[in-house]
């Protein structure tokens, strides 16, 4: 067969830095590709050099033969819709570009990726996480491309909602369209890819037939890369400790509508408590509850069986001292015109009592892997991975005795999650972990409390929620983040 | 929330608001020291003669039941009359409203567009010498007072020039639409500046935003991109700076009014004031109440129009 995409050569350098090295493929019509590698190993500039673009400042060589249009797929569909517009106003001005009627080329898309004709006279923001990501490939799928690029289509998204994104990036593939994915997540790789391109800063390490380079890793890379994708094993029973934190029937409101409906979830001292559920179940509620930062709620957040004041500015120091929280966007986290050194040492400086705030900042960042002349940069200048570790040391700082984090992995190449685990297997305080990925629930979690539509539906022991859950929503999500493991579907 | 039914509950606070607001001028304008009488009376009164002033005027009755005499009156469509004059308040309304108006419209009229060119352009050239240059100026604009632009524009233009004439004393405001230039320009000069910023930042952050550069590789045209994808996001903030803007305009800008001697509501409310005028005050008052309640309903409709996320949870 004749290859669509035919990248020979490609090289991609920025001032003294090669971004790309060499990198060549192929890729025939219904065929899917995958580019895979941690944050940094040029996934993207390969990408986006298939689309004859490139970053300012960014030359690039080699050889890129496209056949026939070629459509994109952003990450994060819900940046890349305009929020002023409705999809249907935008959907005609991307099909006025293309030759043939606009209804029917909009019909066809749309058709193509499964999305409902009503959702054009709606807003982006009206939309779910899935509807979004499936408009975004409608809006590429117009005009009928011979090639799609999707930059890591999964991040960020739901088990349930990544796996309605793998069904229709195979469904669009089995139409003829050939499909080159960016992506970190080895489990959509294994769902749908047929070859599979390793990077590392920029050059090819190995490639090959999925099956060949994920199941038998011929280079140290690619084998890390495997054995850092989670995985749900189901965790051995610890004894019970003494509650350290408890909700006493919780109730919350944003404005009208109830988010909570009467929560009690319990965590001993030392143990990590894993709260799960799809997006929108209530899981962030939940912890800005315990966080002192949702002060609109019924009921009682306990710590120490004493109850903590629902607001976090009717909490004294060592009240807010003895809850932290660690956010999902790091970078939204701090401030970019200050050092993160400085931000970092701050809570040493407020709520730990250090003698040497600076010392002990530096000491404990070190211990993370991020050195002095790291730290001493604005935010800009970290990487997320690295700012998700600045703000879990930053947290640590006051020495808690609860520890909120809050999908903090979501966003994150799955080396870079595996050390943040790593990290967070080692506390010693007590973790409350917002997550739905149960992969990394089943590697962090003694409990696990499991929300749908603001209540619990599951509470216990995570051996017992993991090894037999009962609710659907938890065999959904269990099963959907285990569908990965399995040999791929014919 | 539907925009219909966000509007209609706007609208009701928005009587809460008219209402609290006429007490409150009612309340503060008897705490101000004299009345009407005393006004009326002239230097070196007779307090005898205030005396009876104020029995004619009904002043001596207790302001409680004057004002609430006054709001039934409102609730029927009745504004009262004149306390020094006699003449019906809503006479002295209808003569200000006109001057105001005309010189609010212009100004919008003018306004709106020019400072969406200039934000759109210092943008599209962000760092380039045009937009230095937009930048400087509108500064530099900005930090001129009205009336000192006002008292310098008539020394150059009026006086020393004798392009235009210095002020419209006496003139039909839309018969010699050369009166109004002058005014206008100061009325538009401040406003310029800190919309055309506005536009200018909101048009930079659409630009660089993650839809707009999904919209360029789906291969929408840069003419559309920059007009149907990113600016209707920059002009959500200026929107409600319109908004006060328009606010400002239609409650007559007394400097502006009082320098080019423009007989608008703004001229109305000082001669008001001064003589202790209570009806017409209040008048001015609910008038003013009023604009700013519908006004800012307006604004907050385009916003959801424009923003209609961030209503949408608001």
């Amino acid at each position: 067969m004749t290859p669509v995409v035919h990248v020979e050569g490609l090289r991609a350098v920025t001032g003294s830095r090669t971004l790309v090295d060499g990198v060549s493929f192929a890729l025939a019509a219904g065929q899917v590709v995958a580019l895979v590698g941690a944050s940094g190993s040029g996934k993207t500039t390969t990408g986006l050099a298939l689309l004859g673009e490139h970053a300012p400042g960014v030359s690039v060589s080699g050889r890129v033969t496209v056949t026939g249009r070629i459509g994109f797929v952003p990450q994060q569909p819900s940046a890349a819709l305009n929020p002023v517009r409705r999809l249907g106003g935008v959907f005609r001005e991307i099909a006025a570009l293309h030759p043939g009627d606009d209804d029917v080329l909009i019909a066809t898309a749309l058709r193509r990726a499964r999305v409902p004709v009503e959702l054009l006279r709606r807003y982006p923001h009206e939309l779910s996480g899935g509807q979004q990501q499936r408009v975004v490939l409608a809006q590429a799928l117009v005009g009928d491309p011979a090639v799609l690029v999707a930059d890591e289509p999964t991040t960020g998204q739901d088990p349930i909602t990544r796996a309605e994104v793998v069904d229709e990036l195979a469904s669009v593939v089995a139409q003829g369209v050939a499909l080159v994915l960016l992506t970190h997540d080895l489990d959509v790789v294994r769902a749908v890819a047929d070859e599979v391109v390793v990077l590392r800063s920029g050059r090819v390490v190995e490639a090959g037939p999925t099956a060949d380079v994920l199941d038998r890793p011929r280079t140290a890379y690619t084998a890390a890369l495997v054995a850092a994708q989670p995985r749900v094993t189901v965790p051995a029973e610890r004894p019970a400790a003494a509650p350290r934190l408890e909700t006493r029937s919780v109730t919350a409101r944003h404005r009208a509508t109830t988010v909570l409906h009467d929560v009690d979830v319990r965590v001993g001292a030392g143990e990590c408590l894993a709260v799960v559920g799809r997006s929108g179940s209530g899981k962030t509620t939940l912890a800005r509850c315990v966080a002192g930062l949702h002060a609109g709620f019924a009921g009682e957040v306990l710590l120490d069986g004493r109850p903590l004041p629902r607001s976090l500015r009717r909490r004294s120091r060592a009240e807010l001292a003895a809850v932290q929280y660690v956010f999902q966007d790091a970078r939204a986290s701090f401030d970019a015109y200050r050092t993160v050194l400085d931000q970092v040492s701050r809570t040493a400086v407020r709520l730990g009592g250090a003698a040497d705030p600076r010392a002990e900042a530096l000491a404990r960042l070190a211990a993370v892997g991020l050195d002095e002349a790291t730290v001493t940069r604005r935010p800009a200048g970290l990487s997320g991975g690295e700012l998700q570790r600045a703000a879990l040391v930053r947290a640590l700082l006051a020495r808690p005795d609860v520890l909120v984090c809050d999908e903090i992995t979501s966003g994150l190449d799955t080396l870079t999650q595996a050390s943040l685990l790593d990290q967070l297997a080692a506390l010693t305080c007590t973790v409350v972990l917002i997550s739905h990925d149960l992969a990394v629930v089943a590697r962090l979690a003694d409990r696990v409390a499991v929300l749908h539509r603001g209540r619990v539906v599951e509470h216990g022991p995570a051996g017992e929620v993991l090894g037999s859950p009962t609710h659907p929503v938890t065999v959904g999500l269990l099963g959907r983040s285990m569908e990965g493991t399995e040999e791929r579907k014919a | 929330m539907s925009p219909r039914r966000y509007a209609a509950r706007r609208l009701a606070l928005g009587l809460v608001q008219v209402l609290a607001v006429v007490t409150v001028v009612f309340l503060l304008v008897q705490a101000l020291p004299g009345d009407a009488a005393v006004a009326l009376a002239g230097d070196n009164p007779d307090p005898r003669r205030i005396e009876q002033i104020r029995v004619t005027m009904g002043l001596d009755r207790p302001p409680l039941e004057r004002f609430g005499e006054w709001v039934l009156g409102l609730a029927r469509g009745d504004f009262g009359v004149s306390l020094i004059s006699g003449r019906p308040v809503v006479e002295f309304l209808h003569d200000g409203l006109g001057p105001t108006l005309v010189l609010a419209a212009l100004a919008l009229v003018l306004l709106v567009p020019l400072s969406v060119v200039l934000g759109v352009l210092a943008a599209l050239r962000e760092g380039g010498p045009v937009d230095r240059v937009v930048t400087t100026v509108t500064v530099g604009l900005h930090s001129i007072p009205e009336f000192a632009l006002a008292v310098v524009l008539i020394a150059v233009f009026g006086v020393q020039l004798r392009w235009l004439p210095p002020t419209a004393v006496g003139a039909d405001l839309l018969g010699q639409p050369a009166v109004l230039v002058l005014p206008l320009v100061v009325l538009v000069a401040r406003p310029l500046c800190s919309i055309s910023r506005l536009v200018r930042a909101g048009m930079i952050d659409a630009l660089a935003s993650d839809h707009v550069r999904h919209a360029r590789r789906l291969g929408i045209g840069v003419t559309r991109i920059r007009f149907a994808h990113a600016l209707p996001n920059a002009l959500a903030p200026a929107v409600q700076q319109v908004a006060r803007t328009t606010d400002w305009l239609l409650g007559g800008v007394i400097v502006v009014e009082a320098v080019f001697v423009v007989p608008g509501l703004g001229t109305i409310l000082v001669d008001a004031v001064a003589g202790r005028d209570l009806p017409v005050v209040q008048g001015l008052a609910v008038v003013f109440a009023v604009t700013t309640v519908v006004v800012n309903l307006v604004a907050d409709l385009l916003a959801f129009r424009l923003a209609p996320r961030s209503v949408a949870i608001a």
